[in-house]
């Protein structure tokens, strides 16, 4: 497996965008503090009702401010204040380690650097963080702080093959980087699960140059990275506008995809700049 | 034998495989190249790529078929110049032409036929050899013993071309007895004779004949003419030849004079050799450069090249200092010409070429005749007056002229007249330009008969007075001359003889003569030294008998009459070779024989390994493709070419791109790997001796070609020469004579000195004659040589004892340094073996090894200081001389 996201160059990436505060309709109940207020009573930072004192309360809550200004007591209650929580995953096959020229980054890498930046930027934000993958769901980090960008990462490079197991808690937001190269069905199932959560979020497909221009030419024997698929192609330059064409009409089944199970879809090539990706993450996941 | 034959030919049936092979390769295309790509999981859904196997591209096919091929060829071992054994079982007889014509390239015939032996017959098979020159004994040419082709190899090495020329009739009487079947093996001097037509006629009854013909005719030089000016030689071969160096050596080996003979298309070369009378008379001998032969030598004898002049002394008195007129003329005489003094008879038969009568009278009619009879030949007689003279009945038939009876004096006290001044010459006369002193007085002289007096024909007056009377007087008398001086030769009549002109007038007159011949007598010279065949004088051999000299101009030099020096030392002729040979001819090869040329009989060219290498290239280049088509060719091919270019860095740093920034010594490439590499490997272990022991810095030694590189950085320059070595051409030559001239040494190295190797040795000399090098002499310890570093008393290399030669007389050029050593001890044979420590290793001080680099440090600090420490060889006189004692003397054997 490839080395993970640099936790450095991600707080890096993610330090030039402002703290992330995910555009919540519905928060889960959770207990995590956050900044989402719940419309009810609760612990919170933010005023939410006076209540009449009834016998049982404790007296130490009892607003005398408000109490003074007619004969009864009032008790001062706050709103519940929660976390919306980001839940996010990257694929981490051998085809995602892959890179045509060993001047680019693996898309893993790339997939990495987003994530972390993305989780920087909502850990900035006071929101939580979960890794939707099997191996360490439990495990993964929920703090904010520094340190987390590095449990993080870490915790991305463990990650196994194949798509989640795990579901992420109902009403989160969820980022799923992959190249989506796969049967789309696979991830159709997948996301009609997301939506009875429900949950909705992003898929950011990142590719490689080589994947989007198959640049080669003559007489190639393609191999699947990790696999033992392979095929021989005599004339490649002949298939080149074949799998072009292919490759638009998958993503564009993919778009149609996410668009019907409330998702958006990113484009990511390894070789393009990723802040452009990351704003639109932000902008996306912050509501604007 | 120069076409192409195939060690294994069958193997070319092979190729008939190709064709199929082509299609075997045509349908199975290159090996993909191999690509991960992740995309594929949607090109594997593109059902419409195209699936069908490409094909080879042509010229890869090309490519491949042609490495085949010339696998297939090369297996097959094509061989130029193959041997071709001679099958069958008859004796092989090989018939040898050891005259003198083959003389010039033996070495070469002896390497041809031992090659052509050794490739084309077994070593036990029956074989005979037939010189067809007879032998030393005067005997005809015999059949060998039947023995086997191996002793026949080892005895050509033995047998030396002959002074005289072949007698084929002899030779084919011996081959009369031979079967039809036998094969014969001629190796012909290309030169007809007298009796080829029954040698042919006795050669055509056999079949297998092979005849090896070298391509170099011979030069006879045929007898010279001496004339006034100089000797006019004539050379002469029987084919068209290129023109050739004609070397004039004194006795003593030395080369006075050289000129060319050029041939022009032509079979004959005349040449003049001009050169003064001094120079001249050393003359011994003639011979042509780089043509070892009998025929190539033209021996010079004392008629031939000496002008002497004859005084008559028989009046007494005659040589009396300052008044005798024989003292003189012997002063006058001295600076140009020998003179001998004798008695008439005596003079005559030592076959001078002027005779001077200082007033002699010949009164006795004999003497008259004989001396009439030997002006006539060619003898000029040159008389002087005097009172004897005067008071001579006239006519005297030795006198070009008539005189007046007694004397005429031109300053008496009776007289009025004043001595006489010397008028300007005529132009027809001899001494037409000599520089007229203002002077010289003539105060007597005899008068010639004025009028129609009965004069000689023909008489000249070559000096008169300024009134008119002649001084000398001059008439032609059949070849020769008789010329009078009309006062005395002594300062009693006029004051001439005291003037420079005298001698000059002299000379021009000893120039006039030409050179008389003495009439051969009849008297049988014993031989006293005969030539060999390669033309040094040597011992006659045992059937050589006297010669008389009147039969020297028609005698052919045979065993028993052959070419050299006849007589005693005082009365020496020369009988050469070309006197009486009749006009050279070429002889036409053998009916029905195969000719092959001496250099044609090379070593066999296998063509199959390079074959190999280049099928094996095309495969690399094949393989550097198919790696290209899978997308790893740039390492690869990276890789290849750096090891391909590995040999080519090695020659390159061979040569150091500045090589005087450090001090180098040099060895010349000869071409053979292991010489040259063993030259390398001992300069380099001299160079490392020389950096630890003294204070000279030496680099990294440098293999040079003389004919490319640039000498001048080089201070010593080791030369190995090998039997084949050749001689370097003429810019080469003048390169290299440049760089001994300006201070370059030359070590010549035989490496034969344990057992001497003629073709060495005559690669050596023909470089050396090449080259002009100095007079050579022995290395002694006189010598700077062996005082430069160490105190030496012997220079071993790997070979101990050999002659070491240094220039003789070197005092004018370089300081005194020889520009060349030649040796034959193998030193760099030494010095390469030597231990890697030899420079600490102490140990051993007279060992050889040690001894041979202490000569190659003295050889380094020869070239590098020159005669610097030439002082040395006289230290132990010095110390002598200071009393110092014979401890103090031994002190000085350490290194300075």
């Amino acid at each position: 497996m490839t080395r993970a996201a640099d936790p450095l160059a991600a707080g890096a990436l993610g330090a030039t965008l402002p703290p992330l505060l995910i555009a919540a309709e519905r928060v889960a109940a959770t207990v995590a503090q956050g900044v989402h207020g719940r419309r009810r009573v609760g612990t919170g930072e933010n005023f939410w009702q006076f209540r009449p004192f009834v016998a049982g309360d404790a007296t130490a809550r009892i607003d005398w401010r408000r109490s003074a200004r007619s004969d009864q007591l009032y008790l001062r209650e706050t709103e519940w204040d929660a976390a919306q929580t980001l839940a996010l995953w990257c694929q981490n096959d051998a085809a995602m380690a892959w890179r045509s020229d060993p001047a680019l980054p693996t898309k893993a890498e790339r997939a990495g650097l987003l994530a972390l930046a993305l989780a920087s930027l909502a850990l900035r934000g006071g929101e939580r963080i979960r890794l939707l993958d099997g191996a360490n769901a439990n495990a993964a980090g929920i703090t904010a702080g520094n340190a987390t960008l590095g449990l993080l990462a870490a915790a991305l490079g463990r990650a196994g093959p194949g798509l989640p197991q795990v579901l992420p808690p109902a009403f989160s937001q969820i980022v799923l980087f992959s190249d989506f190269l796969d049967d789309p069905t696979a991830i159709t199932a997948w996301l009609g699960q997301l939506t009875a959560l429900p949950a909705r979020g992003l898929l950011v497909q990142v590719l490689d140059p080589a994947e989007t221009s198959l640049p080669y030419a003559g007489r190639v024997r393609f191999a699947l990275p990790g696999g033992t698929l392979e095929t021989t192609i005599a004339r490649v330059e002949a298939v080149r506008a074949a799998y072009r064409a292919k490759l638009a009409a998958h993503q564009e089944s993919l778009r149609r995809l996410c668009a019907n199970a409330g998702f958006r879809l990113l484009i990511h090539q390894t070789d393009a700049n990723p802040a452009p990706v990351l704003l639109a993450l932000h902008q996306a996941l912050s509501g604007q | 034998m120069t076409g192409l034959s195939f060690a294994a030919p069958w193997l070319l049936a092979t190729l008939a495989g190709l064709p199929v092979l082509y299609f075997l390769l045509r349908l199975t295309p290159p090996t993909p190249r191999r690509q991960e790509f992740p995309g594929l999981r949607l090109l594997l859904t593109l059902k419409t790529a195209e699936t069908t196997p490409s094909r080879t591209p042509w010229w890869l096919l090309l490519l491949r078929l042609g490495a085949v091929g010339l696998a297939i060829i090369g297996l097959a071992g094509p061989v130029r110049d193959a041997p071709h054994p001679i099958s069958g079982g008859g004796t092989t007889v090989l018939v040898i032409d050891n005259g003198w014509a083959a003389a010039h390239d033996w070495p070469r015939r002896i390497h041809a036929a031992q090659d052509f032996l050794a490739r084309n017959l077994a070593p036990s098979a029956p074989a005979a050899l037939l010189p067809t020159a007879p032998g030393p004994d005067g005997l005809p040419p015999e059949l060998g013993p039947r023995m086997t082709v191996k002793d026949v190899m080892a005895r050509l090495p033995v047998l030396t071309p002959l002074p005289w020329s072949t007698n084929r009739a002899a030779a084919a009487h011996a081959l009369a007895t031979l079967p039809a079947s036998t094969r014969l093996i001629y190796l012909s001097d290309g030169l007809a004779g007298p009796d080829d037509t029954a040698f042919r006629a006795a050669m055509s009854r056999f079949s297998g004949i092979t005849e090896l013909r070298g391509a170099v005719p011979p030069l006879l030089l045929r007898p010279m003419r001496a004339g006034p000016d100089g000797l006019h030689i004539t050379a002469e071969a029987s084919t068209s030849v290129p023109p050739a160096t004609l070397l004039a050596e004194n006795g003593a080996g030395q080369v006075l004079a050289s000129t060319r003979l050029s041939f022009a298309g032509g079979t004959t070369a005349h040449a003049d050799l001009v050169l003064p009378a001094a120079i001249r008379n050393q003359l011994a001998s003639l011979h042509i450069a780089n043509r070892p032969s009998a025929g190539a030598v033209l021996l010079l004898d004392d008629g031939a090249r000496r002008h002497t002049v004859g005084l008559l002394a028989e009046g007494s008195g005659q040589n009396e200092r300052l008044t005798g007129q024989l003292f003189y003329l012997r002063a006058a005489l001295a600076g140009f010409s020998p003179a001998h003094s004798a008695g008439l008879a005596p003079l005559l038969h030592a076959g001078v070429s002027v005779v001077m009568l200082a007033d002699e009278t010949v009164g006795n009619p004999s003497d008259q005749a004989a001396l009439l009879a030997w002006v006539r030949s060619g003898g000029v007689l040159v008389r002087f007056a005097g009172p004897n003279l005067a008071a001579e009945p006239m006519p005297d038939p030795l006198l070009p002229v008539t005189l007046v009876g007694g004397d005429r004096t031109l300053d008496g006290a009776m007289s009025w007249t004043r001595p006489a001044a010397l008028a300007p010459f005529p132009p027809h006369s001899l001494f037409a330009g000599l520089p007229l002193p203002g002077d010289v007085r003539v105060r007597r002289q005899v008068l010639a008969q004025p009028g129609n007096a009965p004069d000689r024909p023909g008489r000249q007056d070559w000096a008169t007075l300024t009134d008119g009377t002649p001084l000398v007087t001059a008439a032609p008398l059949g070849a020769g001359w008789l010329v009078l001086y009309h006062v005395t030769a002594n300062a009693d009549w006029s004051n001439l003889p005291l003037s420079g002109l005298f001698p000059a007038m002299l000379k021009r007159l000893v120039a006039l003569s030409a050179g008389v011949r003495v009439p051969p007598s009849g008297t049988v010279l014993p031989p006293r030294l005969a030539l060999d065949g390669f033309g040094r004088l040597a011992a006659p051999g045992p059937a050589a008998r006297g010669l008389a000299g009147t039969r020297m101009a028609s005698t052919v030099a045979s065993p028993i009459h052959p070419a050299g020096l006849y007589g005693a030392t005082d009365e020496t002729r020369a009988f050469n070779l070309g006197n009486a040979l009749p006009q050279l001819a070429p002889m036409p090869p053998l009916p029905g024989a195969s000719v092959f040329g001496l250099n044609l009989t090379r070593h066999p060219v296998a063509y199959g390994p390079w074959l190999l290498a280049a099928a094996l290239a095309a495969l690399v280049a094949d393989l550097l493709i198919s790696l290209r088509l899978r997308g790893v060719a740039l390492v690869a091919a990276a890789a290849v070419l750096i090891l391909a270019a590995l040999p080519v860095a090695a020659r390159a740093q061979q040569i150091p791109a500045m090589p005087s920034l450090a001090t180098h010594l040099a060895y010349v490439i000869t071409g053979d790997t292991a010489v040259d590499s063993q030259s390398a490997a001992g300069l380099r272990a001299l160079g490392t001796f020389v950096n630890a022991r003294t204070a000279a810095a030496l680099a990294a030694p440098v293999g040079v070609d003389p004919a490319h590189d640039d000498l001048s950085y080089y201070p010593l320059l080791y030369w190995v020469i090998l039997p084949d070595t050749p001689i370097p051409d003429g810019a080469t030559l003048a390169d290299l004579s440049e760089y001994m001239r300006n201070g370059g040494i030359l070590v010549l190295d035989t490496r034969d000195a344990a057992a001497p190797d003629r073709a060495a040795d005559a690669a050596l000399a023909a470089i050396g004659n090449a080259l002009s090098l100095p007079a050579l002499k022995p290395l002694t310890t006189a010598h700077v040589l062996t005082h430069t570093f160490y105190l030496l008393r012997s220079w071993p290399g790997r070979f101990a004892g050999g002659t070491v030669w240094v220039a003789r007389d070197a005092e004018r050029d370089n300081d005194g340094v020889s520009p060349v050593i030649i040796g034959a001890d193998d030193w760099v044979g030494e010095w390469a073996q030597a231990p890697p420590d030899a420079a600490q290793n102490n140990g051993g001080p007279d060992s050889q090894s040690e001894l041979a680099l202490r000569f190659g440090v003295n050889l380094v600090m020869y070239a590098l200081t020159g005669n610097y420490k030439s002082d040395q060889v006289h230290v132990p006189e010095l110390l002598r001389r200071l009393g110092e004692g014979a401890d103090t003397a031994s002190g000085a054997a350490t290194p300075p």
